[in-house]
């Protein structure tokens, strides 16, 4: 992206003779394109070359670490398809994503925009908002670890308002251990979320928001109908962004909170990834499922970008 | 911009969401400092004494000071490492106009595609095959190169800012070109510099999944978001020495947001977006 700091007027009188200009800087440019050789090598080894091997990994035959490897082609593809362990995965992240996605996306664009009206108290929100974006998923998940134990805040703030009923071992039961690692998704991810909408409505001209009150627009109708569109395409961007986090983050909060139990009902496709990777050491049922995480990616990024596209 | 009346369901829900966010940090906190009884039978009254009991607990039990020196050594090195190379790199990309230049832009920017976690096991048998596996020194390497994408896109948007001129007034001077990155673009880039570092030292100490596997539960190496879990293990259900263990992780990150609290937002912001 290039900015244009100066007029056209001012760029032509500071450049007499913009021809020469470029003549004489053309050698040096030439030879300091090899600085960012490092880089990318760098880049090259540590992360495209892992990305490379997983697709070769997925076409292989490899029981653990230590066994023979042979060539499987299409066979783990089989094996994968035929477990209901993954069928019940890609349940649990289809429904991950139904739920959190809008959710997030939804309440994060409203919070946002209210922080954006700088309303009393605007200021302490926007320090509160990032505070989950800065704690380690390791401390995100002991909070909810203990939070949600069968001691913990949930129930304990359950019983001292009288609903003892309803308390419950919630990381221990299978209808509720989904939900709780949708909880906190949605709990971390919509503040930081708002914060991001709320910097780029920042930007949106005052004028613009009066006009359309002046006109009889309501807060509401505003904030839908006239911000929304100006920013739609951010609202696309930051919707990949929550989508791919959502998809390839869930493993660690899974492996820190459930395990993936009880039974299969919080195993999601990520966590599925590493579990049989570094738990059941079947190495090409692993990056098999992680070819699929890819394209699943793939697949739902585009979608995305399409559906913000169109109607623009 | 008025706020009416019809404003109070807003205000209603956005603040019951601040106290969802405030309420687990309190009960965290204050937890720290009580005993399993005191936490059972009032989650949320103020502890009765401020002792440090429980620090010094969970601070022996998961030797978390070696956690903490591993952790700020790795994330030390990280970003040194991650600033010698991104730095040349952005300069050589926006100084450029050539076709091979922005050929490698496009391969930095695509880097935000890759799903870093799919390739958790091809990177673990990348550091058997090294002979770095175990140890804290591959992950000096591997972070750098997650970073490097993010850090070389902001970069070199930061130094498309500076004019022309400047570099060739200092040419017609006779300075080289690494003259010209250290005397010009460096200091002129020190905004772009800082963003890099805050979002990059956030990730590098948050990091998690790949510090557990490549490091693994050597307590001599492994960092402190790795030995933090441990600690549900050791302490069984003594959530008091729990909560203590991550306040004290938690703290390096809280100071040095508070500290820079403008501009690491500014940072999270320009990292989150990317493009």
């Amino acid at each position: 992206m290039t900015t244009l700091t100066s007029p056209p007027g001012g760029a032509a009188i500071r450049h007499p003779a913009p021809p020469a200009t470029t003549g004489r800087t053309g050698t040096p440019r030439q030879g300091g394109t090899i600085l960012a050789i490092p880089a990318l090598v760098w880049y090259a080894v540590f992360m495209i070359g892992p990305v490379i091997a997983i697709f070769v990994i997925a076409a292989l035959h490899w029981p653990g670490m230590l066994q023979p490897v042979s060539f499987a082609g299409l066979g783990n593809v089989r094996t994968v398809l035929d477990d209901p362990v993954f069928w019940d995965a890609v349940r649990n992240t289809a429904v991950q994503l139904a739920v959190a996605l809008p959710i997030m996306i939804v309440c994060a664009y409203m919070l946002g925009y209210y922080v954006a009206q700088k309303p009393p108290g605007h200021r302490v929100i926007r320090y509160l908002l990032f505070i989950p974006g800065l704690i380690s998923t390791p401390a995100k998940a002991m909070v909810f670890y203990a939070a949600l134990s069968p001691d913990g805040l949930a129930n304990g703030a359950l019983q001292s308002v009288g609903l003892g009923s309803l308390t419950d071992a919630w990381l221990a039961s299978p209808s509720t251990a989904l939900a709780c690692l949708i909880a906190l998704d949605v709990w971390s991810g919509i503040g930081f979320t708002a914060v991001l909408f709320a910097a780029r409505l920042d930007s949106v001209p005052d004028d613009l928001g009066e006009a359309a009150q002046l006109d009889g627009a309501g807060h509401w109708r505003t904030m839908w109908r006239i911000h929304f569109p100006v920013i739609r395409d951010y609202v696309g961007v930051v919707t990949m962004l929550q989508f791919l986090w959502t998809l390839f983050g869930s493993a660690q909060h899974v492996l820190l909170l459930t395990q993936g139990g009880p039974g299969s009902s919080s195993t999601t496709l990520s966590f599925l990834v590493y579990q049989k990777a570094f738990i059941a050491a079947d190495l090409g049922y692993s990056q098999t499922v992680g070819v699929i995480l890819f394209l699943a990616g793939l697949v739902g990024l585009l979608a995305i970008r399409r559906a913000f596209r169109q109607n623009y | 911009m008025k706020l009416g009346k019809r404003w109070l369901p807003a205000h209603i829900l956005v603040w019951t969401y601040a106290v969802l966010l405030i309420v687990p940090l309190y009960y965290f906190l204050a937890s720290a400092f009580k005993s399993n009884e005191e936490i059972f039978a009032h989650p949320f009254a103020l502890p009765e004494s401020f002792g440090f009991g429980n620090f010094r607990t969970a601070y022996d039990s998961a030797d978390l000071g070696t956690a903490v020196v591993n952790s700020a050594l790795v994330t030390v090195l990280a970003l040194a490492l991650t600033l010698l190379l991104a730095l040349p790199a952005a300069f050589a990309l926006a100084r450029s106009t050539g076709r091979l230049a922005s050929a490698m832009e496009q391969v930095f920017s695509l880097g935000f595609l890759i799903p870093t976690f799919a390739a958790l096991f091809p990177t673990f048998l990348l550091a058997a095959a090294t002979g770095l596996f175990h140890t804290r020194l591959f992950m000096v390497f591997f972070l750098p190169a997650t970073a490097m994408p993010l850090s070389v896109v902001i970069l070199v948007q930061f130094m498309r800012t500076i004019p022309r001129e400047m570099e060739e007034a200092a040419r017609m001077d006779g300075a080289s070109t690494y003259t010209v990155l250290r005397h010009i673009y460096i200091p002129m880039c020190l905004p772009g510099i800082a963003t890099v570092l805050l979002l990059n030292f956030l990730t590098f100490w948050n990091e998690y999944l790949y510090s557990l596997i490549i490091i693994g539960p050597d307590p001599e190496q492994r960092t402190v978001q790795v030995a933090l879990p441990t600690l549900k293990a050791i302490t069984g259900t003594d959530y008091g020495v729990l909560t203590a263990g991550t306040v004290l992780t938690l703290i390096p990150v809280w100071v040095v947001y508070t500290v820079l609290q403008k501009r690491m937002q500014q940072a999270l912001i320009n990292g989150a977006v990317k493009a």
